[in-house]
């Protein structure tokens, strides 16, 4: 009788076991999977900047220098190495983006021309894109830390190995400070 | 205390799941009591028998219901979208596109599970529902009244909390629990004929069961609501959804009463949605508005008068700014015409860059001197080169030219200044409101409906007393003259291919007629 007992305690055990481990390492997977939909994300936005860029030139000849670290920022973040120059670099084309943005509200003869205004359109959903693909990856790695350190299977982690803590996908210090728009004007006439 | 959007739906999670497994548990219990006593000679030879006997009874008729409703509602996304209308959504019009890039973005923030369509219902009601149907489709169906009138954020919201419903699966349980409901309560009346006091506890059981399906269904609003905050990070933005609709016709009539379980709000006008007490969270399927409305208002730590001030001032904006620089400009027969604001400038057929311009000082130059105007013609040429279509005016028998009026594509003509519409974008425009009227439209709109109100019969043109009936520019048929209708006395030119043709400032005379509910006054005359 109690023979019986105890197989039944350790049968649950190991099935305990048996789920624990596998959600550990469905929710690895995911992390990583999010990790990469970002990337699909920030590809697309490389693929639309020389599109506006090439569009805008021609009205806003006073903006060459807003222009051009635009387009060093992207050849900087399309080339990048590692995840940390990646990071580093995908932050700044974000910051000269706004600025782009920004100085373009004082041409409002671009609001007429229709390709400019779907660029802009498709370029503010793209940003929206990475920022809810960024979300996902932080809210995963959230659940799946969550998993590891929660009671009993902090201690089944430790035992096996194989999971390591995730980082969450920080926004530099930097970017949380809004661009300045320069409203001087700069004209010689 | 404000809980956060993640207790809300940890919380919710659970209630549902309970309050589910209990609502089974009795139709369960009520179909065994009615096979105890409807059949009860079984149990009396053998009770264990019995049981079985009246278990395998009941399994076989809920799996045929079950698979009667999935056979009906296996295509119920196809159904939904012909009963309602719904179109799909249109690649040439701005609001639609930004849509589409919504759903996209919503697809991305719920990790690309599950590919969901989305399609349109014209009408000016503010509504949206979820339909997730046994084929595996996925539907949102949008109002347009709700897609022109919200912005950004306002419209990712909505469109979060109904693909938060597909995603939980509230639309396929609701599904099922209305199919066991639906199955058992004419069952239960029929026996209920034949009398007996047995029966009412069944029919009571199914009573408080059709409550408790209620109640279930709002707490998956809450949780939806909550589950699209987490989505979108900004309660700020559903919360001013949830005040607006509060305020405006959300579809009475439109949408069928048993669709209305999957809207984002009741459609049908029920006192019972908004007030509060006992009786009424009892009784409805949707919990009240401002209840909703409070629940986020504190995860954003706003309130409610601050939404309607919001609103006040957003509807301030769309006001005509009076700072507006005025021009005269001289005519060809050297008249002074003005004054006249930039666009309206832009507009004049005569207008060229060498006309004599004045700003009402002293100076007078031409046109091409004024840097504004040098826009406008800069304007002019860009247009000019990409969008001259192959359609011919009716009229003056030139191109027209491809334009963006109300975010959705309309043809101009340069030289008469008229406008053709196609059949399905005429509603968009007449829902969207994008700038506010000029007093010399406002006012030739009075008088054209009252001058129109005298006859009744479409006047002719230059005095001739036969009126030549206008070739369409897309299908070459003849066009016919009436009435846009008897309550907005515009004349336009339709056609059978479903185009309209206004002559010049009608479109804008007929949005503003419409917007500014001006009917007609009573004459004697008639």
């Amino acid at each position: 009788m109690v023979g019986l007992i105890v197989l039944g305690c350790i049968g649950v055990i190991i099935a305990w076991g048996i789920v624990t481990f596998n959600r550990l390492v469905s929710l690895r997977n995911e992390v990583q999977n999010s990790w990469k939909q970002i990337d699909v994300q920030l590809k697309r936005r490389h693929d639309l900047i020389p599109n506006l860029v090439s569009v805008i030139k021609g009205t806003m000849e006073f903006e060459q220098d807003t222009l051009e670290k635009v387009i060093n920022a992207r050849a900087k973040a399309v080339s990048a190495g590692n995840v940390q120059e990646k990071v580093t670099a995908e932050n700044m084309l974000t910051q000269a983006l706004g600025k782009l943005f920004a100085v373009m509200e004082n041409y409002p003869q671009l609001r007429s021309n229709d390709n400019i205004m779907q660029l802009q359109e498709e370029l503010t959903s793209t940003e929206n894109r990475i920022g809810f693909a960024r979300q996902l990856y932080n809210d995963l790695v959230a659940q799946y830390r969550i998993k590891q350190e929660v009671f009993p299977n902090n201690l089944f982690v430790a035992f096996f190995g194989g999971f390591k803590k995730e980082v969450y996908f920080e926004a530099e210090e930097e970017a949380k400070k809004a661009p300045q728009a320069d409203i001087s004007i700069r004209r010689n006439n | 205390m404000p809980l956060t959007f993640i207790d809300i739906e940890r919380q919710k999670s659970w209630k549902i799941g309970l309050f589910f497994i209990i609502l089974l548990l009795m139709y369960f219990t009520s179909a065994m009591v009615i096979m105890l006593v409807a059949f009860g000679d079984i149990f009396e030879k053998d009770f264990l028998r019995g049981v079985f006997s009246s278990f395998y009874i009941f399994i076989t008729a809920a799996v045929l219901a079950f698979v009667h409703f999935y056979l009906l509602s296996y295509d119920a996304a196809q159904n939904i979208r012909e009963n309602l209308d719904a179109a799909d959504l249109d690649p040439e019009d701005e609001l639609h596109k930004r849509l589409r890039n919504i759903m996209a973005e919503i697809h991305v923030a719920t990790g690309s599970k599950r590919k969901m369509a989305c399609a349109v219902i014209p009408g000016q009601a503010m509504n949206a529902l979820a339909v997730d149907d046994f084929k595996g489709n996925a539907l949102i169906v949008i109002t347009e009244g709700l897609v022109s009138r919200l912005s950004r954020e306002q419209t990712e919201a909505v469109i979060a909390h109904e693909a938060y419903h597909i995603l939980s699966g509230d639309c396929r349980e609701s599904t099922l629990a209305v199919s066991l409901f639906g199955f058992s309560m004419p069952f239960i009346e029929k026996i209920m004929i034949y009398g007996g006091r047995a029966y009412i506890f069944s029919f009571i059981l199914f009573k408080l069961g059709y409550l408790l399906n209620l109640f279930i269904s709002r707490e998956r609003e809450y949780r939806a609501d909550a589950g699209a905050v987490r989505m979108t990070r900004n309660p700020l933005a559903l919360a001013e959804v949830l005040h607006l609709l509060s305020k405006n016709w959300r579809g009475t009539g439109l949408i069928g009463s048993e669709l209305e379980g999957l809207c984002i709000v009741n459609p049908r006008l029920n006192q019972l949605d908004e007030t509060e007490g006992f009786f009424a969270d009892l009784f409805s399927s949707h919990p009240p508005i401002h209840k909703r409305t409070e629940i986020l208002l504190a995860m954003a730590h706003a309130s409610i008068t601050e939404l309607d001030v919001k609103r006040r001032q957003g509807a301030r904006e769309h006001m005509p700014k009076e700072t507006e620089k005025k021009y005269y400009a001289l005519d060809a027969q050297y008249v002074w015409q003005g004054p006249f604001s930039i666009t309206e400038l832009a507009a004049l057929p005569w207008f060229s860059t060498l006309t004599w311009v004045s700003d009402g000082s002293e100076t007078i130059t031409k046109a091409s001197q004024i840097p504004a105007c040098s826009e406008i013609f800069k304007a002019q040429i860009e247009q000019a080169e990409g969008k001259t279509t192959d359609y011919l005016c009716p009229v003056c028998q030139q191109h027209l030219f491809k334009q963006h009026y109300e975010q959705t594509r309309v043809y101009q003509c340069k030289y008469c200044g008229g406008t053709l519409v196609d059949g399905d974008k005429l509603p968009r425009i007449i829902i969207r409101r994008e700038n506010a009227w000029a007093e010399k439209i406002k006012a030739q709109a009075r008088a054209t409906l009252k001058e129109n109100q005298q006859n009744y019969i479409i006047h002719s043109a230059e005095g001739k007393n036969k009126i030549i009936s206008l070739r369409c520019p897309k299908c070459k048929g003849s066009m016919w003259r009436t009435f846009y209708s008897y309550a907005y006395l515009i004349e336009v030119d339709r056609c059978i291919c479903g185009a309209m043709w206004f002559d010049k400032d009608e479109l804008s005379m007929l949005q503003c007629m419409i917007e500014n509910k001006m009917a007609g006054e009573e004459s004697g005359a008639n």
